[in-house]
């Protein structure tokens, strides 16, 4: 069921039919392989487990160190749906050669983390293909998803791409001295991280 | 030779100054260990902020191998500080005592003597090295475990708990060749002044010095790149995410070709000097 | 000659420790090097055991055996946190010689240390570590002995005792001994024969006795009823017990004898050495 406030919206068909595809998934667990692709960052792909519940939170497990993005995991879309939002068509684009429409999200309730959204959809198999999110307090951040078969529900691999500062250690910490370069580092403070996660799900229950 | 470095092992063992710097050592060890567990957090929060800020972590960086990294890095003036008195001290005290009148007048050759001294230091200097490794590795995993291990130099470099560990073992070894280099040092400073007080003030002033110019860049290529005191941190370089080999390799030829140097000044020194 | 020092010098700096010294030894013999401090006893002993090099002359020893010569050098030196035994194990370990149980039990005993010490040589007292210094010497069994200074810091008791094992050592394994002291009343007990230094020069050699009764010029005779008896020709200059006599040797044969024919009780008769006869005039 669609919360009240979207029955009396203005919302774009495709985006509706994504939403339903993406909610029909009760639960999943699945295989993770995270690839860090930051500056300064050196951190070889991890192994994890992630397990996803519908209305729970997605818990994730490794025997390794691993970092978890806190954006670009929410396949339910429920950031976005959480308060009311109206989409505006800014029309169509090839996205790993599939024909997307793109949709802003404008959220109306000043309550919602973000303040405007771009998504790509799949207008055939209505999957989400791309996002761009601008939130208020974390800066913006990218997601890329590809599916293995056009029709799986849950892509194969997500890149999630956002700001990240350059690392500035103010005393020697663990190592050898290093060579600051200052101006080097002042054009280059805020810098963009991506993390490649590469999703190998198992156990998918749908929705009965 | 065999017997000479066998007698110098014997006395070696035997005395208290051995097992008094072999307490300092282990002590110094357990100082350093309980540190880095109190700052280990405060420095991660400090490398991690940034990351904090776009990631959750899954998993502990606070682990053994940390621990033994920490340890790793703070050794290296305390430890060969306390080999170098040790090592002075198996020529200065011979000589003080005239013990090494009374050896030289046995038929035993003055080279191999002397040479027995720098293999007994060298010795002397790699069981520590492994006693520490061995157990800071065993308190630290045993009271923290293990896991990912994070080095910055530069950069973030996050190695998994096996590969840390080879690492750090290597780290050991490579490091290993610096403490020796310095006790055979010692060795020579000591055959050189003879008394017993000013070995210990020349060899600590010796380290110091050594210390102070490995963080200075003079912009001249012999001395940022071949001199010894630029070689004492080799050991760093298996932290970078990419090993230069070829880097290691050579410096640590190089330091064993100037701990030789050192070694073989000393016993022309030794060789041509009256014993008394 | 098992051992031969030729024309030996040694200059440390404007000092001329040694000028020109000759040395030779015997096997059998024990030869005195009497000098004050600074005259260059220990510096000769240095050059002749290898520890120092002559800036002139040469060291010829005449021996084939693996440890020619063995001595000690002033104080005796040895490991002082290892016991007796195990310093003679060390010793004999580095130079090949037999390290058995029974091998150094045999050293201890001939030096006259107890077996049953097993404590640091720390503890021990000076004659002990003469005694052990005495034993590191002998190992191998040197042809010649050199010993510097070895009656230094020794009780009367301990003296004496150190004579008679340097004696029992000479006499029966003929080997030669050197021993040097600025004390001549002990290397006159000891010695066969004597050399004097001073200043770096060698200013008298020859038989002991012969050395003592050419600088001789006195004698002190000790016993009871010496203070009444009427001395005649004799200057005699009497304290307590005792009287000094102005006499040689010959005449000091007769006095004796005519003391005794009158019924005193002789104790003891020392000869008074004239120092500076001894250090300044040549006799053979």
């Amino acid at each position: 069921m669609l919360p009240q406030w979207m029955c009396a919206q203005d919302i774009d068909p495709v985006l509706l039919q994504a939403k339903a595809r993406l909610d029909s998934v009760q639960s999943f667990e699945a295989g993770l392989k995270l690839s860090v692709d930051i500056s300064f960052v050196n951190m070889s792909p991890k192994q994890a487990t992630m397990t996803y519940t519908k209305g729970e939170p997605t818990t994730f497990s490794s025997e390794d160190f691993v970092l978890i993005p806190k954006r670009g995991l929410d396949f339910s879309l429920s950031e976005i749906f959480e308060y009311p939002f109206m989409t505006v068509d800014r029309g169509y684009e090839v996205i790993f050669g599939r024909p997307c429409k793109l949709l802003n999200i404008i959220p109306l309730d000043k309550r919602a983390d973000f303040s405007i959204a771009t998504l790509g959809v799949d207008t055939v198999n209505y999957s989400v293909m791309k996002s761009e999110i601008s939130t208020k307090k974390d800066g913006t951040y990218e997601v890329l998803l590809s599916y293995g078969q056009s029709n799986d529900i849950i892509p194969g691999r997500v890149e999630v791409s956002f700001e990240i500062e350059r690392i500035r250690i103010p005393l020697q910490y663990m190592g050898k001295e290093i060579e600051v370069d200052k101006s080097a580092m002042k054009m280059e403070e805020v810098k963009r991280g991506r993390i490649i996660l590469d999703i190998e799900p198992a156990l998918v229950e749908l929705v009965k | 030779m065999k017997t000479l470095i066998q007698a110098e092992l014997y006395k070696l063992m035997h005395q208290r100054m051995t097992y008094f710097a072999l307490a300092a050592i282990l002590v110094i060890e357990g100082i350093v260990l309980v540190s880095a567990y109190f700052q280990g957090s405060a420095i991660l929060d400090i490398l991690l902020d940034n990351l904090r800020e776009s990631f959750y972590f899954q998993g502990t960086l606070l682990n053994g191998h940390l621990m033994v990294y920490l340890i790793l890095n703070s050794l290296w003036f305390h430890l060969p500080l306390i080999l170098m008195i040790v090592s002075a001290g198996l020529f200065t005290t011979e000589h003080k005592e005239r013990t090494l009148q009374m050896m030289m007048q046995q038929p035993i050759s003055k080279t191999h003597f002397i040479i027995s001294k720098y293999l007994v230091a060298v010795v002397f200097s790699l069981v520590v090295i492994v006693l520490l490794m061995v157990s800071s590795m065993m308190i630290s995993y045993s009271l923290f475990g293990t896991g990912d291990l994070v080095v910055y130099l530069g950069t973030l470099n996050f190695f998994q708990s096996a590969e840390a560990f080879e690492r750090i073992v290597l780290a050991y070894l490579c490091g290993s060749l610096t403490v020796i280099f310095f006790s055979v040092v010692s060795v020579t400073l000591a055959i050189w002044v003879r008394d017993t007080t000013i070995a210990w003030i020349v060899s600590a002033f010796f380290l110091i010095i050594s210390n102070l110019l490995l963080k200075v860049d003079l912009g001249i290529d012999w001395f940022d790149n071949y001199f010894f005191v630029k070689l004492n941190d080799t050991w760093q370089l298996l932290f970078n995410t990419e090993i230069d080999w070829s880097h290691i390799y050579f410096n640590n030829a190089l330091l064993v070709t100037y701990t030789v140097l050192f070694m073989f000044i000393g016993v022309m020194i030794f060789r041509r000097r009256d014993v008394a | 000659m098992i051992l031969t020092g030729h024309a030996l010098s040694k200059q440390y700096g404007d000092l001329q420790a040694l000028d020109h010294v000759d040395v030779s030894c015997e096997s059998g013999r024990i030869y005195g090097l009497l000098g004050a401090n600074g005259a260059g006893k220990t510096t000769l002993f240095r050059i002749l055991l290898g520890l120092t090099k002559p800036d002139h002359g040469q060291v010829i020893i005449n021996s084939k055996r693996k440890k020619p010569l063995g001595g000690i050098i002033e104080k005796p030196a040895a490991y002082d946190y290892l016991s007796a035994r195990q310093n003679l194990r060390l010793f004999s370990s580095v130079q090949g010689a037999p390290k058995d149980d029974n091998t150094i039990s045999e050293r201890l005993e001939s030096v006259g240390l107890p077996l049953d010490r097993h404590d640091p040589v720390r503890n021990f007292s000076m004659g002990m570590k003469q005694r052990l210094g005495i034993a590191i010497a002998m190992l191998n069994d040197p042809e010649c002995l050199v010993l510097d200074e070895p009656f230094s810091g020794l009780d009367p008791l301990g003296i004496d005792s150190l004579l008679r094992l340097i004696r029992n050592l000479a006499f029966e394994h003929s080997i030669s001994v050197i021993v040097s002291s600025h004390i001549v009343d002990q290397l006159a007990r000891l010695c066969d024969e004597l050399l004097v230094l001073r200043s770096g020069k060698l200013v008298n050699r020859g038989i002991t006795q012969n050395i003592i009764v050419a600088c001789t010029d006195s004698y002190t005779i000790c016993g009871s009823g010496l203070s009444n008896y009427d001395w005649g020709n004799y200057e005699a200059s009497i304290a307590g017990q005792c009287v000094t006599v102005t006499a040689d040797a010959e005449g000091i044969g007769e006095l004796i004898e005519q003391l005794t024919k009158q019924g005193l009780r002789i104790s003891s008769c020392s000869p008074n050495i004239n120092m500076s006869k001894l250090f300044d005039s040549k006799l053979v």
